[in-house]
C-alpha cells in the first residue's frame, strides 16, 4: 500500500499537512511547555 | 477515512507504563535499579510513567469502546497509540539496555581492556533508532502505530525550539561567529558541487537541483522544500531521499566514534557533526550520541544545523533562478514568494524562545549565562577540615583581596560572591597553593554554582523530545527507502557527502583551537 493510500491527511513523514503546519504546531508545543515550566517551577 | 483502530494495545501500553511507575514508586524495583545503578532516575521514571500511563489507559479505552467516525478527534487521537509505542522503547532503551549496555563494557574493559559500549556509543539515543529501525525492517510497525509514528519529526522540532531556551547572549554569538563562516562555504560548496556533478554526469536539472539541495543545506526537508521550484518528478525525490538517507544514517555510525578516536571536545565534535552530516535528524542523533547525559554538544551542533537551514530560502532561490535560465517551459518565481514560503518557522520559534530567555525569565539572577546560578544561603557549606585546611593556607596567601576572599570563605563556610569566585579560583590555580586547600576551594567553587531548576527542566525535557523523534524516526527509515538510491545520484552523493564530511573535519581539527571558548 502506497503511503498517498495509507494517509489520506498529512505527509508519509508528517501528520500535518504542510511543513508550515508542523512548525506553527511545535511552537505551539514548545510555548505551552514553556508556560508550564514558568507557572509550576520555581525560578531558584 | 477512519483513523482509530480498534485495537487493545494503546491501552495495554498505558497498563503497562502505569504499572511499572507504581512498582518504581513503591520501591519494588529498589533492587534492580541498583543493580542497573539506574536508582537516581526513579522519579523521572514513575512521573512520567503515570503520565504517559493515564493518558494510554484513557486513549486506549476511548479507542476500544467508542464507535469512531471520521474527523479531527479520530484522526489526531489515532497518534496516540504509535506516540506511546515510540516512549515505551524509550523507557526500555533508556532505563534498560542502556545501563546494561553500560554494565557490560565495564565488564569487557576489565576482561579485554577496551569498553566497547563506550567506544561504540552504545546509548539510549543510538539504542533507540536501532530499536526503531528494527521494529519497521524486521517486524513492520503495526497498523495502529502508523499515525503516531508520523509525529516524529514534530518531537524533534520541538526539541529544536525548546534548546533556544539554554543559549546565553555571548555562546550564541561565539558559536554563530563560526557556523555562519563554516556553513556558508559549506552550504555553498556542496551545492555548488552537486550542480557541476550533475552537469557532467548528464543528469536532469530537476534531478541536479534537488539532489543539491538535500545535500547542500539540510537534507530531506530541503529536498522536498526545493523540489517544486525545479519541478522534480516523485522518483527523483524518492532517489534523493533515498541518498541522503543512506549516508546521513552511515554518517551518524561513523562520527561518533571517529570523534571520540580523534578526542574532539563536545564543541568541536558538535561543529564538524552540524556541517559534515546531510540531515538534519541525523545531525541530532550524532550529537546525543557523542555525548547522551549533556546537551553541550547538541546545542552547538543545532547552532550550526540551524544556520544552514536558514540558508534554504536562498538556495532554493538560487535552484529557482538556476532552473528558469536552464529550462525553456520553466514558469518564472516570484522571488518574494519563494523566501517567505520556504522559510523555517520553527526556526524563528528556536528565537522566540532565545529573546525570552534573555529576559530573565528561566534563570535567577547572578547566573553564569549557561544555566548556572550563586546563592550563597543555598550553597552547601565545607566540612571542617577543609576549614582547617583553608586556615593553615591563609598566612601563606600573597595578594591581599585574595587573602580577604579566603577569609570570608573560612568565615561563612561558603563563596559569597562572584568576585571572590574569581580570586579564590584564582588562588586554586596557583602551584604555591597546598593539596588540600586546592581541594576545599574546588569544592566551595563547585558547592556555590547551582544548576537553575527551570533550566534543569527544559533540558530533561528537551532530551525526551530529542529521544522521542529520533526513536520514531528510526521507525520511518526502511531498508526500502534506503535502497532507492541508486545509479547518479548516489554516486554524486557518495562524492558530496564524503567531501562534505572529510573537508568539515579537517576544517574543524585547523580551527581546533578557536572553537573551543
Amino acid at each position: 500500500m502506497t503511503d498517498k493510500l495509507k494517509f489520506d491527511r498529512g505527509t508519509a513523514l508528517s501528520i500535518f499537512k504542510s511543513d508550515r503546519m508542523e512548525d506553527v504546531m511545535a511552537l505551539l508545543a514548545a510555548l505551552a511547555i514553556v508556560v508550564i515550566v514558568v507557572i509550576t517551577v520555581p525560578i531558584s | 477515512m477512519t483513523y482509530t483502530k480498534k485495537t487493545p494495545w494503546t491501552l495495554i501500553i498505558g497498563i503497562i507504563l502505569a504499572a511499572y511507575a507504581w512498582l518504581i514508586h513503591q520501591g519494588h524495583l529498589n533492587v534492580m535499579m541498583e543493580a542497573l545503578k539506574t536508582t537516581k532516575l526513579a522519579g523521572e521514571m514513575y512521573t512520567l510513567g503515570y503520565i504517559f500511563g493515564a493518558i494510554g489507559i484513557v486513549v486506549g479505552l476511548w479507542q476500544l469502546f467508542y464507535k469512531h467516525k471520521s474527523g479531527h478527534a479520530d484522526y489526531f487521537l489515532s497518534t496516540v497509540g504509535g506516540a506511546l509505542l515510540i516512549i515505551l522503547c524509550v523507557f526500555v532503551v533508556k532505563f534498560g539496555a542502556e545501563p546494561l549496555f553500560k554494565m557490560w563494557g565495564a565488564m569487557s574493559y576489565k576482561a579485554i581492556g577496551w569498553d566497547f559500549a563506550k567506544t561504540l556509543g552504545f546509548n539510549y539515543i543510538l539504542l533507540g533508532i536501532i530499536t526503531g529501525m528494527v521494529v519497521v525492517n524486521v517486524f513492520k510497525v503495526p497498523d495502529w502505530a502508523e499515525n503516531g509514528v508520523r509525529l516524529s519529526r514534530l518531537g524533534l522540532k520541538t526539541g529544536v525550539i525548546l534548546l533556544g531556551a539554554l543559549y546565553s547572549a555571548a555562546e550564541l554569538a561565539e558559536y554563530s561567529k563560526w557556523s555562519v563562516g563554516l556553513i556558508f562555504v559549506f552550504v555553498l560548496g556542496s551545492v555548488g558541487l552537486t550542480l557541476w556533478l550533475g552537469r557532467l554526469r548528464k543528469i536532469s536539472n530537476s534531478m541536479g537541483g534537488v539532489l543539491s539541495a538535500g545535500l547542500g543545506v539540510c537534507g530531506v526537508s530541503a529536498a522536498v522544500a526545493s523540489a517544486p521550484v525545479v519541478n522534480a518528478k516523485s522518483s527523483e525525490i524518492a532517489y534523493t531521499i533515498g541518498t541522503i538517507l543512506l549516508w546521513g544514517v552511515l554518517m551518524m555510525f561513523i562520527f561518533p566514534p571517529v570523534g571520540r578516536a580523534l578526542g574532539l571536545t563536545y564543541e568541536q565534535f558538535g561543529a564538524w557533526a552540524g556541517t559534515g552530516i546531510l540531515n538534519s535528524a541525523q545531525v541530532a542523533a550524532a550529537a546525543l550520541i557523542y555525548q547522551p547525559h549533556g546537551i553541550e554538544t547538541l546545542k552547538v551542533a543545532e547552532i550550526f544545523n540551524i544556520t544552514r537551514i536558514l540558508a534554504l530560502p536562498i538556495i532554493v532561490l538560487w535552484l529557482a533562478v538556476w532552473y528558469v535560465e536552464r529550462e525553456q517551459h520553466a514558469v518564472k518565481v516570484n522571488l518574494l514568494q519563494v523566501i517567505v514560503g520556504k522559510f523555517p518557522l520553527f526556526v524563528l520559534g528556536f528565537i522566540v524562545l532565545f529573546l525570552l530567555s534573555t529576559t530573565g525569565m528561566f534563570m535567577p539572577e547572578r547566573n553564569d549565562g549557561k544555566g548556572k546560578y550563586m546563592d550563597p544561603v543555598k550553597a552547601k557549606a565545607l566540612k571542617d577540615e577543609q576549614i582547617v585546611a583553608l586556615q593553615e593556607e591563609l598566612p601563606r596567601v600573597a595578594k591581599p583581596e585574595e587573602q580577604a576572599a579566603l577569609q570570608r570563605l573560612i568565615e561563612t563556610k561558603t563563596v559569597q560572591s562572584r568576585a571572590d569566585d574569581v580570586l579564590l579560583r584564582d588562588l586554586a590555580s596557583l602551584e604555591t597553593t597546598s593539596k588540600p586547600a586546592v581541594a576545599a576551594l574546588k569544592d566551595a567553587h563547585k558547592n556555590a554554582w547551582m544548576t537553575a531548576p527551570r533550566v534543569a527542566w527544559f533540558r530533561d525535557v528537551i532530551v525526551w523530545f530529542f529521544a522521542f523523534g529520533l526513536t520514531g524516526l528510526g521507525m520511518q527509515i526502511t531498508f526500502k527507502s534506503i535502497a532507492q538510491a541508486g545509479g547518479q545520484p548516489l554516486f554524486i552523493g557518495t562524492v558530496v557527502g564524503s567531501v562534505k564530511a572529510v573537508g568539515a573535519l579537517i576544517a574543524i581539527l585547523l580551527l581546533k583551537d578557536l572553537i573551543n571558548p
